[in-house]
């Protein structure tokens, strides 16, 4: 594992992160974290039913904790940005597991429905925040043009570990008791934190930055603060449109992983058909994110547009799921599920690889933090939305439905980004003037030294 | 007098004849308990009312195949195999202006069920057990029992603040406080009892203690700490050489000084 290479790489211009190394390393840490993350809270249905029975609580109710779980990740993931930019990601990383860690260790004493919210939710919730857009941040700074590969094998523990952890998490709750598999789980949250160990600290590159505000009378904090959190992003159309598209996707996106058991219930299905289904689809989503990376990379096509499609071919097959459930046909909703989970998967890998594309390197620290943040309104309405739907209609087809047109909408939305129908990927903007200045400022003068390095 | 007398009868009975013409359906067998399979029929008397058709109605929605156009006033529906779901309340309706009705019940052993076959809880914790009947009629008398040294123990409620016992026609449950691991673990029957008779289902406890898990835990504790040295030690050692290391990440500063 020691790349100590001669000094010639020294050399090499690093105006982006180099491919392989020390990166492969980065991926398997993202690989288990973003397992220990997303895995888990995808397997946290297996608890439901447990806290249905055990608090007397209605579904609805206990849904809130995994929502807002979901939401306080995505919520807190500017707050890890800034973090990250203004220290090290090493430590937000390290903290964010202990956090999750500790929200769950503290879940399984809870005696009431509030305590699993307030531990489960939002404590877990902050942990995961401060977890997610760091690792992935750092590893797209690591790789260039092997980036979306990295990313889908990142990624691809998701639907591995959600397909593990269910049955494992089953296996939990019969021998230890809802209280006792939180607390354990509570313990594999924090193998986050050597996976956040092995993110090599920053070298004070942030320093002449701040040397040069603290020689500038007017440095004040907020504008420290607001330049941590990228939040002259906000104002940028390509970023905006983008994040608007990306918010309407995870409208749509997560009603399968909540709904699709169920549906295939009252589809008439057995508890272990459905589940079936829902495993299936997980493997192949697994293999949608390692093969759209893959895809990606070879640079056949710009991953705009290859995004565009998966998330078409997505939508149209999420619409597809009730139709072929309701023919009453087994192997239709099979193969169905297994080309949602393909698509679903594919589009996932390259979500975050397109966002340097539009921000630049440099920044995509805070754009992947506020990108999360305004997603996370998404992923509050998209389950209640489609819960609603499902108790006005009785069945789940109109929910289906309209989760397959956020989809669609999502991608119609993209099209409309600058230079979206050109075949080549536009030059990514560099950073607006004040950082130019300080530059000037600097003896040493780098033609693309607005890539502060994001470790 | 008697003259008077016999009139009085003879119009008496005339008109406890003209009251007695109304339609009636005579229903064989008036009531089905405890068979496998039966023919229902019903006859429609004393009605000169023209009959459009006839169709039957179990638990108030329509049997699609039973409807008929005869206009026979006798109507026959066949159960071949009763269950306790095909239990219930069958009419027989002829299609007559006003539409005259009869009933016969179906009625089953309950069937009784368990939620789940095996339920665990934590020590002082609470322990829930659930079972659901179907069938009809419902259970009128559900009881819980608990089996030991081969016997089975009753649980009567309100005697104990440990058990509680909930019970609805459909839906029993049995709650057991403060739960202990020598006293609480084994099999647990809940039985249900209706006019014909009873069936019950078997259900097994299990206590885990409350530690139980702590040992996994700990352990995985351990893990994370023995990972997160050996990293920090790792690169402790490496310090040294990275510093002349041209590495491109986190080397900035170092290059461009260079």
């Amino acid at each position: 594992m020691t790349k100590n290479k001669p000094k010639a790489e020294g050399q090499r211009d690093e105006a982006e992160g180099q491919d392989g190394g020390w990166g492969w390393v980065l991926v398997g840490a993202l690989f288990v974290s973003t397992s220990l993350v997303f895995g888990l809270m995808r397997s946290l249905g297996i608890f439901f039913v447990e806290f249905v029975q055990y608090f007397e609580e209605s579904a609805q109710a206990i849904s809130w904790i995994s929502s807002t779980g979901l939401a306080a990740q995505q919520f807190f993931s500017p707050l890890g940005a800034a973090l990250c930019n203004a220290y090290d990601a090493r430590v937000v990383v390290m903290t964010g597991g202990c956090l999750a860690g500790l929200g769950l260790i503290l879940a399984s004493q809870a005696t009431c429905l509030v305590h699993l919210y307030l531990t489960m939710g939002v404590i877990s919730g902050l942990g995961w925040g401060l977890v997610f857009t760091p690792m992935v941040a750092t590893v797209m700074a690591n790789f260039t043009r092997r980036r979306a590969l990295a990313l889908g094998l990142g990624f691809s523990s998701i639907g591995l570990s959600s397909f593990a952890f269910n049955p494992l998490f089953q296996l939990l709750v019969e021998v230890f008791a809802w209280r006792g598999a939180l607390l354990i789980l509570g313990g594999l949250s924090l193998n986050i934190v050597p996976c956040g160990a092995l993110i090599r600290p920053k070298r004070r590159s942030k320093s002449p930055e701040k040397i040069n505000s603290e020689s500038k009378p007017r440095a004040s904090i907020l504008h420290r603060v607001s330049s941590h959190l990228e939040l002259s992003l906000l104002f940028e159309r390509p970023y905006i449109t983008y994040t608007l598209a990306v918010t309407l996707l995870n409208v749509g996106y997560f009603v399968p992983y909540f709904h699709l058991v169920a549906h295939s219930r009252q589809a008439g299905f057995s508890e272990y058909q459905a589940a079936f289904v829902m495993s299936a689809a997980g493997a192949t989503d697994i293999l949608g994110r390692v093969a759209s990376g893959w895809f990606s990379d070879l640079g056949h096509f710009r991953l705009l547009h290859l995004l565009s499609i998966w998330t078409t071919l997505a939508g149209v097959f999420i619409m597809l799921l009730p139709v072929s459930s309701l023919s009453g046909s087994y192997p239709a909703l099979m193969v169905i599920s297994l080309l949602y989970g393909f698509c679903s998967g594919a589009l996932t890998s390259l979500v975050f690889a397109v966002v340097p594309m539009i921000v630049g390197v440099a920044r995509v620290m805070g754009a992947l933090g506020l990108l999360q943040l305004i997603e996370s309104g998404a992923g509050l309405l998209g389950a209640p939305l489609s819960g609603f739907l499902k108790d006005v209609t009785g069945n789940y087809i109109a929910s289906f439905m309209v989760a397959g047109s956020f989809l669609i909408l999502g991608t119609l939305t993209m099209a409309t980004l600058p230079h979206y129908f050109s075949c080549k990927d536009p030059p990514p903007p560099q950073r607006p003037s004040p950082e130019d200045k300080d530059k000037s400022l600097q003896s040493e003068v780098e033609p693309s030294v607005t890539e502060r390095s994001v470790i | 007098m008697n003259l008077l007398w016999a009139v009085g009868a003879l119009l008496l009975s005339c008109w406890q004849a003209s009251a007695s013409t109304g339609p009636k359906i005579i229903t064989d067998p008036p009531e089905v308990s405890n068979q496998t399979s039966a023919v229902l029929s019903c006859n429609l008397t004393e009605s000169n009312l023209p009959i459009k058709g006839s169709h039957w109605v179990y638990n108030g929605k329509i049997i699609e195949d039973s409807k008929s156009t005869d206009a026979s006033p006798s109507t026959v529906l066949r159960l071949e195999k009763i269950t306790h779901s095909s239990g219930g309340k069958y009419e027989c309706v002829f299609e007559t202006e006003p539409e005259v009705k009869g009933t016969i019940e179906v009625k089953t052993l309950p069937h009784v069920g368990a939620y789940k076959h095996s339920e665990h809880g934590n020590e002082k914790d609470k322990g829930v057990m659930v079972c659901v009947s179907h069938g009809y009629p419902l259970p009128t008398d559900w009881t819980w029992f608990k089996e030991e040294d081969g016997t089975q123990k009753p649980f009567i409620n309100g005697t104990t603040t440990k058990f509680e016992i909930k019970s609805t026609p459909n839906k029993t449950t049995l709650t057991i406080n403060e739960l202990s691991m020598e006293e609480d673990i084994g099999d647990y029957t809940c039985s249900g009892t209706n006019e014909l008779g009873t069936s019950s289902d078997k259900i097994h406890l299990r206590v885990r203690s409350r530690l139980a898990a702590l040992w996994p835990f700990l352990g995985i504790v351990a893990e994370v700490i023995i990972l997160v040295t050996i990293i920090f030690i790792y690169e402790k050692r490496r310090k040294p050489d990275e510093i002349n290391d041209g590495r491109a990440i986190p080397m900035q500063i170092t290059k461009t000084r260079m």
